[in-house]
């Protein structure tokens, strides 16, 4: 006679099957309200600070004070405004610019075989490989050499080449994810290579793009880095002006907390409006 | 008029040739089936006919005009592909106005080119919708719909059956055939079905390896193989295979093999003459042996052992080993009950026998 027996269970899961179904609920609710706060209460830390006085930075769980006076005074500020503008100005310039090459590449490496795809996706491996803070010193030179040193240009240029060496991968997985014969028919249905691409590639590549974009925009918006080298008073830039508020005269909490609460603005619109595409974006 | 001619075709990726050296002339309204197993450059043949691949050498033409140097909207065709290739982000009708649209045809003609094939095809409550709320059989149609509404000259199937589960996959093959009777346009069809190539098919295109194993009426292809490549891919179930030695006898020849001894008539089998002393491969059609002993004249016989029965309801198909390989027998009466092990006799009439050379496979006539 054969004799049956039990599977042992692991403890995790038998103590979670042990709970009621409302139970499990509740459970699984509370992890997910815990793991929501641990992201958020920095922000609201942040925000809290932003509110509170100067002095009272230190203490925030303490006393009541609280006033608009920090926005006041960095909105004062002209070199936060230009900062503000320059940010969203070379961020969104970015990525427009690197989308353009970035489809177009990552369609490249998703549809075609041979020297061209080839060595181009060696050369994006190769950048990818070598680590991000090792150009910044080169950058510096090749920008000052070439007379571009803390202008748009010597920004936005680092900024494009950094996003279509990181992007057209994930752009490639989004092509090779959409069937190529829809650009076959597309092909006989009377249209060219390009307009094959154009017309039908592209639109089915939509949910993707826009994720691509707002990541695109968020990188440029939060990078610090390039600003810091490639930039000086000629074109503030929103991270490097938050930064200089620690100087040797003391750290302007208060304000640098107003400002970053400031550049939290244009970053969550931005993130509200394409949420539902980053998401379908990550997906794939 | 539109006949599709290839000349001396071939295609090569690098080292590895896919397609060699094919001529053919597909009439006016023709309709040819390739087939053949993966890999055996008939979808290659069928691309290249579309201009979605080069030819590395040879000319194509498609209505008395050699196609090679155009672009696949120049070439005046339309392909049902695979997996449908309806574009996702455009609503059916969309789909079918796009090849119009791009041929700046007016608004008017378009819609009732649209509503026209939507109407053949029943997918009129459907044209509001987008692909993917359509189930697959409605999506093979829209993307017949396509091809009709362009009234192209020339219609390529790439294998557009293979993704329907089976049921599906009979009645597309049905309105398919009906398709042909209401829009009569020279059709190239690739499948790696050989039922499909049977019923739909003018014509068959066998290919293996690149290259054209024969071409003909499905009838000839099923009757006459000329080798034994096409007799087994032919015919479900597939065709037996015996390989025997031939000796010549007194009257004619006498075919042996473990468990074989045949003798064949010199003035029915006279291609055997060559081949005596060598190693030939004897095929039969399942369908063709029956129980039984060789009793009637122009019949040769088998003897085995019952290894296997399958009940199909209408027939049986008997797995008999003979020697050291197993045949097997359709079309054995259902209500017989057969051990395993049941020692039985099948005779075939010699009109049904098909000869092979083992070597080259090439059949012996």
């Amino acid at each position: 006679m054969s004799t049956i027996e039990a599977t042992p269970v692991p403890r995790s899961r038998f103590f979670f099957e042990a709970l009621a179904p409302g139970g499990r609920r509740a459970f699984f609710l509370l992890g997910t309200i815990a793991t929501c706060l641990l992201f958020a209460f920095p922000v609201f830390w942040l925000v809290l600070t932003s509110l509170r006085p100067g002095y009272a930075v230190y203490y925030v769980h303490r006393g009541s004070d609280f006033t608009l006076d920090n926005f006041q005074e960095v909105l004062g500020q002209e070199i936060v405004l230009k900062a503000l503008w320059n940010s969203f100005a070379i961020s969104t310039l970015a990525t427009v610019l690197s989308l353009g090459v970035t489809v177009t590449s990552g369609y490249m490496l998703s549809r075609f075989r041979g020297t061209i795809p080839t060595v181009w996706f060696g050369a994006i491996y190769v950048f990818r490989c070598v680590p991000y803070v090792s150009w910044v010193l080169p950058l510096y030179f090749v920008t000052r050499a070439m007379g571009i040193f803390d202008t748009y240009w010597g920004l936005l240029l680092p900024h494009v080449a950094v996003h279509i060496c990181f992007f057209s991968w994930i752009m490639k997985g989004f092509f090779d994810g959409i069937d190529p014969s829809m650009e076959y028919a597309a092909m006989i249905d009377g249209c060219s290579r390009w307009g094959a691409f154009l017309r039908v590639a592209l639109p089915a590549a939509v949910p993707g793009l826009t994720a691509l974009a707002i990541l695109c925009w968020l990188y440029t918006w939060n990078e610090f880095l390039f600003a810091l080298i490639l930039t000086a008073q000629n074109t503030p830039i929103l991270t490097v002006v938050m930064a200089q508020f620690v100087h040797e005269l003391g750290m302007e909490w208060h304000l640098m907390s107003a400002t970053a609460v400031l550049a939290l603005g244009p970053a969550l619109i931005v993130t509200i409006f394409g949420q539902k595409y980053v998401i379908r974006g990550l997906k794939i | 008029m539109a006949e599709v001619v290839l000349t001396n075709v071939r295609k090569t990726y690098g080292a590895v040739v896919a397609v060699e050296d094919l001529s053919l002339a597909i009439a006016d309204h023709e309709f040819v089936v390739f087939v053949g197993p993966s890999g055996c450059g008939k979808s290659t043949t069928l691309r290249m006919i579309a201009g979605l691949e080069d030819t590395t050498r040879g000319t194509i033409s498609i209505g008395n005009r050699v196609v090679n140097g155009l672009q696949p909207k120049d070439r005046d065709i339309a392909m049902v592909f695979q997996n449908y290739a309806l574009y996702q982000h455009m609503s059916v009708y969309d789909n079918l106005a796009f090849g119009l649209r791009n041929r700046r045809v007016a608004a008017a003609q378009i819609d009732a080119a649209v509503r026209n094939a939507a109407r053949i095809l029943s997918i009129e409550p459907l044209l509001e919708r987008r692909p993917r709320q359509l189930s697959g059989g409605q999506q093979q149609r829209v993307a017949l719909g396509r091809c009709i509404v362009r009234n192209p000259k020339v219609f390529l199937f790439d294998e557009p059956l293979s993704n329907l589960d089976a049921q599906l996959r009979a009645q597309m093959r049905l309105e398919i055939k009906e398709l042909r009777q209401r829009v009569p346009t020279t059709s190239v069809f690739v499948t790696h079905d050989q039922v499909e190539a049977m019923t739909l098919g003018d014509r068959i295109v066998v290919m293996k390896d690149g290259l054209m194993q024969q071409v003909g009426s499905p009838l000839e292809l099923y009757r006459r193989p000329v080798n034994r490549f096409v007799a087994s891919f032919i015919g479900s179930p597939a065709m037996n295979f015996i390989d025997v030695n031939v000796t010549a006898a007194p009257t004619g020849f006498r075919l042996r093999a473990d468990g074989v001894d045949l003798e064949l008539p010199q003035r029915r089998f006279a291609g055997l003459g060559a081949h005596a002393g060598r190693a030939v491969t004897i095929g039969v059609r399942p369908q063709h042996l029956r129980l039984g002993g060789a009793g009637e004249v122009e019949h040769v016989g088998l003897s085995g052992k019952v290894m296997v029965t399958e009940q199909l309801g209408d027939e049986q198909v008997l797995a008999v080993r003979i020697g050291a390989g197993d045949i097997r027998v359709a079309g054995v009466d259902p209500e017989l009950s057969l051990a395993t092990g049941t020692r039985i006799d099948v005779a075939v009439p010699m009109d049904n026998l098909h000869l092979f050379d083992t070597a080259s496979g090439a059949a012996i006539r």
